[in-house]
């Protein structure tokens, strides 16, 4: 062991000269039959990803059938008519290329991940998958069964549990928010192989379809490779375009949801409400807001529970921006223990935005959002992934390029206008998995709110798939 | 071969600081990565999860720097950075806007001298109560969290420095004082025992200036420990063991674990693609008879973890369809590991695994901070940092009589270690049948 004292520099260095920096330009194009095609050469880049997106997710299907978007996502890549599904993956693997295919609530995409070499023959098999799937029943069938046992996993794991119940009790049971994008044991039980079909049918439009490719392109022409696999398909007038989405809320008043968890030794805690669509014109000061009050490390959120109570690993806060108002959330796990001042800590903070924040925020959260974003482009994945988002959302080409900017003319008003117009205080609902003999006296005592209390009947057995498999 | 070379250079300060810069000027990024050559096998008895805990103290300050000034002049530069512990080292790293690559070897080079002159019990009761936290968020409320843990304790002998993890024991934690602190960071936190990577868009003479400036006053710790007592293993567990497991699941799943070669030993590239071929996605023998054909599973996985004292773990599990037999789920998933044991993997198979190897290798080697984490890795524990490059070559040249070799010695029944996890009520059931 040395006795040398360490010598340091006190001085804290300054920046350098930034380094100029651009998102990568977008070359655009149409086939005939309707189909956009979204180039982006990224010199460099030899990981190609190519993403065919279809816009209308889960919000799109009945009520009654929650759920068939995701499993036909699952189900698409299991065989077409030319490979079955181990076909299928084997020629994938030969070219080292991998492909998944998944829907969310607002867009179905098919996704491609290939080094560009072997681009053109692996868009062969991305063209495939998309205009000639099979959904063989037997496969289709597993997938169910395996969605209807994710659904028993999804009650067993604490943090699972929390964002279904907090979705079950912020949203309306009208609206397709209130429930899992991937349906409930109820609905996915009545998808088979024809709500698939049915549901790709009613989707799979050239003319609604976005192809997007980004990655070194040196040597490729896009959409010339789009012309010879896409050219063919013909616009479905038929097929539907994506309608208005019901976000109502569950109530307008402050409320708890306490899911009596017995021997849990943390509590999960969701706290909020529906938030905002991504589609709002105060979508950067949202941004800047949602960054200081719980995005950052040194969010409000984070600062309080984790840095100076200790009562977290990680406490966060956002806005779930999608086509219809997602929700917004405050999430901890705490230790049971301290459940009831870890909520009291999180309203306070959710009570206090609305008054507005420091120049220092400010500043702190408007940098990092500015000077990260080069940061986030690294890779093909990362840039076609943000495409794919304004193509969702119909945003212009140039929002990516708009960002900095728009980000750095963010104001302290701008903040504590976008803070009272998305955060309601009185309007939260409190949601915690956990179990509640170890907090529900000093909760009641809290007064916060009428409390609901849900408490397992003993789990059934999932399903009677065993008896199919026989 | 589509992975491009990494031309980086390699040399060390006065003090023992080890410095590898590669450029790259693609994106006007940077990435800086520290490994420190200390892990939880570091950890002396009574004393586990402190390396972890050490991590987050690492960001609550230094002479210059106040509790959590690290991360928010990082965030507010528009960097990201963490810190992480494994049982072999710990590193911590930044990537930066390239033109702020300063302000990030400055917050390092102020922690790694100067990080006692900060250090309160306050701070350390904190980061106690967050880790704390953290266990009971990562492993003991979370279903079948403790497989983890129990996989290291029963593949490891209890004086072994891989028999707990990472994570630690609750009363260790409980125990660890302000003296433990200085102590771990005085043997441990110096510049001799540190690799520090940069790469990006950055300028090699600059960097080492820099670095110069920053580190070079940092004195070096003559007496680091240079060996771990206890870490010779046999190569084999010389038995099978076997683990029930009551907890609270829907499904049960069964977990296999397997002493394998150490890390850098070319046969454990051989049983990376073993991996790969048995359960490496869809196409992988395991998901295609287990999950699709013969539906006993929900879900598959095998993998290694490539550790460089003793042994290496090699660990891999299937979640069992309900009402499933798990003696045939069982039986099923061993038959698989024995037949690539016994008989080699077709060429087209070898040739599939090895295409997907390269993709995977080209996909993380465009993220500057795999890159940095990487060359960080290979010259702290091969002093070789040049593995960055002859990795997806050695794999590439794996044969497929190497793929049956090594699963011959390592997928052996001696050497496995079974555990199985079943819902609590059904474990209920299952003991009062018994009796």
């Amino acid at each position: 062991m040395s006795a040398d004292r360490a010598v340091v520099v006190a001085e804290r260095p300054a920046a350098a000269e930034p380094r100029p920096y651009a998102f990568p330009d977008v070359a655009r194009g149409c086939l005939a039959n309707g189909l956009a095609v979204i180039a982006v050469d990224m010199p460099g880049r030899p990981l190609l990803t190519a993403s065919l997106v279809v816009p209308g997710g889960a919000t799109e299907e009945p009520a009654d059938l929650a759920g068939a978007t995701t499993l036909m996502a699952r189900a698409i890549t299991e065989g077409t008519r030319s490979h079955d599904a181990v076909a299928l993956v084997e020629a994938l693997e030969r070219l080292g290329a991998t492909l998944h295919a998944e829907a969310g609530w607002d867009a179905l995409a098919i996704s491609l991940d290939v080094p560009a070499g072997r681009f053109a023959a692996a868009l062969d098999l991305v063209a495939e998958v998309a205009a000639e799937p099979t959904f063989p029943d037997a496969e289709v069938e597993r997938l169910r069964e395996e969605r209807l046992n994710d659904i028993l996993q999804a009650r067993a794991d604490p943090r699972r549990r929390a964002e279904d119940a907090f979705i079950g009790t912020v949203y309306a049971p009208s609206s397709p928010y209130h429930r899992s994008s991937a349906g409930t044991t109820e609905t996915v039980g009545r998808l088979d192989a024809a709500t698939s079909r049915a549901e790709l049918a009613r989707r799979f439009d050239p003319a609604r379809m976005t192809l997007i490719v980004g990655g070194d392109l040196t040597g490729l022409d896009v959409e010339r490779l789009a012309v010879e696999r896409f050219g063919g398909w013909t616009a479905d007038p038929a097929a539907m375009a994506p309608g208005p989405i019901d976000a109502t809320p569950a109530a307008s008043h402050r409320r708890l949801h306490v899911v009596h968890r017995p021997g849990s030794v943390q509590t999960e805690i969701r706290i909020g409400h529906p938030g905002a669509p991504r589609r709002i014109p105060d979508f950067h000061a949202l941004s800047v807001m949602g960054a200081i009050l719980g995005g950052l490390f040194n969010s409000r959120l984070n600062r309080v529970l984790r840095e100076e109570k200790g009562y977290t690993y990680g406490a966060h806060a956002g806005f779930d921006l999608r086509r219809a108002a997602g929700p917004f959330a405050a999430r901890a796990a705490v230790d049971s223990a301290v459940t009831v001042p870890a909520i009291r800590e999180t309203l306070a903070v959710l009570e206090a935005i609305g008054g507005g924040v420091s120049q220092a925020e400010l500043d702190e959260a408007r940098d990092y959002l500015v000077g990260v974003f080069p940061l986030r482009f690294e890779t093909a994945g990362a840039v076609v992934g943000a495409l794919s988002g304004l193509v969702v959302h119909g945003l212009p080409d140039d929002e990516l390029a708009r960002y900095r900017p728009a980000i750095q003319a963010v104001t302290r008003d701008d903040v504590a206008a976008a803070a009272a117009a998305h955060v309601h205080p009185d309007e939260l609902a409190i949601v915690l998995v956990g179990d509640a003999d170890a907090f529900l006296p000093d909760l009641e005592a809290a007064d916060l709110g009428p409390i609901e209390i849900e408490r397992d009947a003993p789990s059934p057995d999932p399903e009677a798939s065993d008896d199919e498999a026989a | 071969m589509l992975v491009p070379t990494i031309e980086f250079s390699d040399e060390r300060l006065a003090n023992g600081l080890r410095l590898i810069v590669a450029e790259d000027h693609l994106a006007p990024v940077a990435a800086v990565n520290i490994w420190y050559g200390v892990g939880s096998k570091h950890e002396q008895p009574g004393k586990t999860g402190f390396a972890h805990l050490f991590e987050h103290v690492m960001f609550q300050g230094s002479a210059h720097v106040s509790k959590a000034e690290h991360i928010s002049l990082i965030q507010s530069v528009g960097g990201t950075m963490n810190g992480t512990t494994w049982l072999d080292r710990t590193n911590y790293f930044e990537t930066m806007p390239s033109h702020q690559l300063e302000l990030a070897l400055w917050l390092e080079a102020d922690r790694m001298g100067t990080l006692l002159d900060a250090l309160s019990q306050d701070n350390l009761d904190n980061q106690r109560d967050v880790v704390k936290n953290e266990k009971r968020w990562s492993y003991d409320n979370r279903p079948y969290g403790s497989w983890w843990e129990r996989m290291l304790a029963g593949l490891f002998p209890d004086d072994h420095p891989y028999h707990h993890s990472t994570i630690g024991s609750m009363a260790d934690l409980d125990a660890a004082s302000l003296d433990d602190v200085k102590g771990f960071f005085r043997t441990h936190y110096a510049p001799n025992n540190a690799v520090l990577s940069i790469v990006g868009d950055v300028d090699r003479g600059q960097v080492r200036r820099w670095v110069e400036r920053y580190f070079g006053g940092i004195p070096a710790n003559p007496g680091l420990p240079v060996t771990i007592a206890g870490a010779d293993l046999p190569p084999v567990l010389g038995g099978e063991r076997r683990e029930a497991v009551a907890d609270r699941v829907p499904h049960a799943r069964i977990y296999w674990g397997f002493r394998s070669p150490v890390f850098g030993d070319p046969r454990l590239d051989a049983l990376d693609l073993a991996g790969q071929i048995l359960a490496g996605g869809k196409g992988s023998r395991l998901h295609r008879r287990l999950v699709r054909d013969e539906r006993l599973a929900l879900d598959v996985s095998l993998s290694s973890a490539g550790c460089v004292l003793g042994a290496s773990v090699t660990a891999g599990w299937a979640t069992a369809r309900p009402g499933i037999d798990l003696a045939v789920l069982e039986a099923a998933y061993w038959e698989e590991l024995e037949r690539l044991a016994t008989t080699p993997p077709s060429a087209d198979e070898l040739e599939r695994a090895k295409a997907l190897t390269e993709a995977d290798e080209l996909g993380a080697l465009q993220r500057v901070e795999e890159r940095a984490d990487r060359l960080s890795m290979y010259a702290t524990l091969f002093d070789d940092p040049d593995l960055v490059n002859r990795m997806l070559p050695r794999y590439l040249a794996v044969t497929a009589e190497q793929i049956r070799d090594v699963c011959r010695d390592v997928f052996r029944a001696d050497n496995r270690l079974v555990m199985v996890f079943q819902p609590a009520e059904q474990a209920v059931a299952d003991a009062e049948a018994a009796a």
